[in-house]
Order: structure tokens, then C-alpha cells, then sequence
């Protein structure tokens, strides 16, 4: 199957930086994989997840040396902190998480009904008619993953998505990423609980100082 | 309190283009009108519009800070300074058409400002957002209007979480106004990287989510917007159109 984004020797550097956060990066990520990765902080891991999602160096700015190709159409982009990624437009949890669907103009029916659906993925549909801004931390990162999901994206990447969630959510996230796999997209995470990614990756990357040192099989790269 | 207060007044269930629609209607009349019983109507309307509203009591406090100190300035500068003919008052001697003067420009801008803060008071951000969807207006306009609109409360609630924070390491509010004015370093400058970092992740977030993808967006629950409401907006621009035509025909009040 032919990889849904494919990097060549791919370095990116972020305006103003004296040197590359990524360098010589060879990379293929294809449809129903789970591909961890990890490394020590300011690896290069967040940077990862953008470019290889198309967002950098597009909205970052910054230059992309080497060959990207993707044939991704709906990257979704899930971050550690969940504040800042709600739109801060929506008053209850089923109109920010039906917001993605709803700006690529689908029919109304369409997006409540994909809203329900993943807020029940997402085990936030008890929480549909809750003013966003009200939730705690964790409840707010699953409703942020919903809001992914809802894009129904063919790429999803996540950066440390467990970051504010208890085990049992965080279990269920990286389970969770898995049948998202298993549907059809290609998963890219950054993670440093390498337990539970080892238990859901099909693959694994390990970053240091902004090139991949392992690759390989989870029970290899992440042991 | 600036910002939006939950309710079930009339304001609060009518189309979000209503009470904006009065609200610039007033600053418009506010404008045509130059003598002080005439501004002093409208200022009562805004007044009288809060009330229907049911938000006085978070409108006035703010409302009145940022208009008292204008008021000040305006008398000193028109009252005070103004031409003659003068009239005393207690110990003072001040301008008559100076004093006329700083009550039509005082007056327009407690005026603007009642209009104003009860449309942030009564417009819930979200069901604007509805509305201007179901418009068809472009996201980025809805996105810089409620921006805009929401940008006190969410500055105010992301003030209280690092004041909280810093007082825990030891930051100390009260003293002398050198003091304080030192302690304004830790709650701003935190404030403004924090809110900038932000921003680069929601650009992230928000593009994710489809709203540069140039498609039409889909509006989930359009507030109704019922016949009378949009005939009182017509009547409000008429109304505006009329004041300007009395205004600039020598007949304005």
C-alpha cells in the first residue's frame, strides 16, 4: 500500500533558528498504522507531528528542505494542552466537537450525527450539553480528541494526547487510537509513556536531537 | 462586568443582530443629536435598554469607570476653559457653552458605552456566531467580531489564574503604588506570552478543523429571527437615516 505521507531527507528549520529542528529525516507512514514516537524533550517529536501533518511549515512558517509527499486530505492534530485548542466559539461540548465537520460545509444531519458518533467513541457523550470551558482538564482532552475524530481524518496526530488524562482514560485513548488505525488512518503519536504506546504502536520512532536514532518495532525501539 | 451574562430577558432571546442593530443605532443618533436634552434621551434609551436587558447592575460599574473619567476631563476642558458667557457654580466659574458642550460629548459617550456593554452583556457570543453563519459571512470576519468581543472575560480569567499562581510564589499585591506597579510585571508579562503562545496553537487547531478549507459553513442551531425583529431593525436604520436628514437640513436636535 502506498504510504499516505513520505518524507526524504527531511530537514525543517523554524524561523530564526540557528539550526535545524529536524534533520535528514526519512520517514513513511501508511493507512492503518500506529507509528509511536519518543525521545528526550526537544527531540524534535512536536516538530515531527507538523510536518509530517502538512501544518509546518505552512501555518509555522520556516523551510522544509528534502521531499515531502502526502496524500493526505484531513489531517486532524490533537496537542498535550486542551485549552488552547478549543475554538472558544461553541457553548456546549456537541457544537465544538461538531465545529470541524460543520466547516467543511456538511449537511447539518450529517454532522450531528457524526458528532454523536465519536463523542460516544471518545466516551464524552454524557457531557454533549456542557459549556466547554467548564470541564476539567481530562474531560476537556477527550472532548478535544472527539473533535479529531469528527474530522474523520485519514492522518491523526497526536502530541502527548495522555498528558492530562487518569489511566483509565489514557488506556482508553490509546486503545481508542487504534481503531482509528484499524478504520482506515494512519496515526503518528508522541508520547513518552511508552507502556501504553508499546501496547497499541504497530511501529516506533526514536528522536534525539532532531534525527531518528531507532526505527523499528515497538518492542525494540520502545524497550 | 464586561462580557457576556447569562439570562432569559428579551435581549437575551432576540436575534444577536438586534440589540446590536439598536446599539448602533444609538451611536449613530448619539452623533446626529447636538444638545444636551437630546443626548440626554438617548443616554436614557441606552440606560432603559440595559434594563430590558436585565443587566444594569453589571453595566453600570463599568460603564461608569470609563466614562467618569472622561466626564472629568471634558468639563475641565469645555467648562473650565470654555468661552463666555460664564455662570457660577459654588466657587466655580464656569463656561455656559462649555458646560453645554461637555454634556453633549459626555453624555454621547455614556451613551455608546450603556449601547455597547449591555450588547456584550446580553449577546451570547456563540449564538452570534450561529447567526453570521447562517448569513454566510465569512469565517474569519465571525472569528475577529467574537474575538473581539470575548477578548475581556477570557484576558480576565487567564489574569486571575497566573495572580493566583504567582501570589502562591510569593508575590505580594498590596503596598505602596511603586509596589504594585512592580507586581504588574509578573501578571502581564505572563498574561501576554502566554496569550501569544496560544494563538499559535489554536492557528493550528483551528485550521485542523476545516476553517480555511473555503467551504460554506454549516449552521448547527441559527438563532429564529422573526419578522418584527427585522422590521424593528429596518424601522432603527430609518430612523438613523432621519436624524442625519434633520441634522444636515438645519432641523437636528
Amino acid at each position: 500500500m502506498k504510504p499516505i505521507v513520505r518524507l526524504r531527507g527531511g530537514s525543517f528549520t523554524y524561523p530564526g533558528a540557528p539550526a535545524p529542528a529536524l534533520h535528514g529525516l526519512d520517514l513513511e507512514l501508511r493507512r492503518g498504522e500506529v507509528t509511536a514516537v519518543t525521545g528526550p524533550i526537544g527531540a524534535g517529536a512536536t516538530t515531527l507531528l507538523l510536518v509530517a501533518a502538512g501544518f509546518a511549515p505552512r501555518l509555522t512558517g520556516g523551510t522544509l528542505a528534502g521531499e515531502r509527499e502526502s496524500l493526505a486530505v484531513r489531517p486532524g492534530i490533537v496537542f498535550a494542552t486542551p485549552w488552547t485548542q478549543l475554538t472558544g466559539l461553541c457553548h456546549t461540548v456537541r457544537a465544538e466537537v461538531a465545529f470541524g465537520p460543520a466547516s467543511h460545509g456538511r449537511p447539518r444531519e450529517q454532522v450531528l450525527a457524526v458528532a454523536d458518533r465519536v463523542m460516544g467513541q471518545a466516551q464524552v457523550d454524557h457531557l454533549a450539553d456542557r459549556d466547554p470551558h467548564t470541564l476539567s482538564g481530562g474531560e476537556l482532552q477527550r472532548v478535544i480528541i472527539a473533535s479529531a475524530l469528527a474530522l474523520e481524518p485519514d492522518l491523526l496526530v497526536l502530541d502527548d494526547p495522555a498528558a492530562e488524562l487518569d489511566p483509565a482514560a489514557a488506556d482508553a485513548l490509546y486503545a481508542l487510537l487504534r481503531e482509528v488505525a484499524e478504520a482506515g488512518a494512519a496515526v503518528l503519536v508522541a508520547t513518552p509513556d511508552v507502556e501504553r504506546a508499546a501496547r497499541v504502536a504497530t511501529r516506533a520512532l526514536r528522536l534525539e536531537q532532531g534525527r531518528v536514532v531507532k526505527d523499528g518495532p515497538p518492542s525494540e525501539v520502545l524497550a | 462586568m464586561i462580557g457576556y451574562v447569562a439570562g432569559d430577558s428579551p435581549l437575551h432571546r432576540a436575534h444577536p443582530y438586534t440589540p446590536l442593530a439598536w446599539a448602533g443605532a444609538l451611536l449613530l443618533v448619539a452623533f446626529a443629536v447636538s444638545t444636551p436634552a437630546a443626548i440626554g434621551s438617548v443616554v436614557l434609551a441606552a440606560v432603559a435598554t440595559a434594563a430590558v436587558g436585565r443587566v444594569v447592575p453589571s453595566v453600570m460599574r463599568p460603564a461608569l469607570l470609563l466614562a467618569l473619567p472622561t466626564w472629568g476631563l471634558l468639563l475641565v476642558l469645555h467648562g473650565v476653559l470654555g468661552p463666555d458667557p460664564r455662570v457660577a457654580l459654588g466657587p466655580l466659574s464656569l463656561s455656559q457653552p462649555g458646560l453645554a458642550r461637555a454634556l453633549v460629548l459626555g453624555g454621547r459617550i455614556t451613551a455608546i458605552l450603556f449601547a455597547f456593554l449591555t450588547v456584550l452583556a446580553t449577546v451570547s457570543p456563540p449564538r452570534l456566531v450561529e447567526a453570521m453563519t447562517a448569513r454566510g459571512v465569512p469565517f474569519g470576519r465571525i472569528y475577529l467580531l467574537v474575538s473581539t468581543l470575548t477578548l475581556v472575560p477570557r484576558m480576565r480569567s487567564r489574569a486571575a489564574l497566573i495572580l493566583e499562581a504567582q501570589q502562591c510564589r510569593g508575590l505580594r499585591l498590596g503596598g505602596s503604588p511603586p509596589a504594585r506597579l512592580r507586581a504588574l510585571g509578573p501578571l502581564v508579562l505572563p498574561l501576554v506570552l502566554g496569550a501569544l503562545a496560544e494563538v499559535d496553537e489554536q492557528v493550528l487547531a483551528l485550521d485542523a478543523r476545516g476553517v480555511t478549507s473555503g467551504a460554506r459553513r454549516t449552521p448547527l442551531a441559527p438563532p429564529p429571527d422573526r419578522a418584527g425583529e427585522r422590521a424593528l431593525r429596518w424601522v432603527l436604520g430609518l430612523l438613523v437615516v432621519a436624524a442625519y436628514a434633520a441634522k444636515f437640513a438645519g432641523h437636528g436636535l
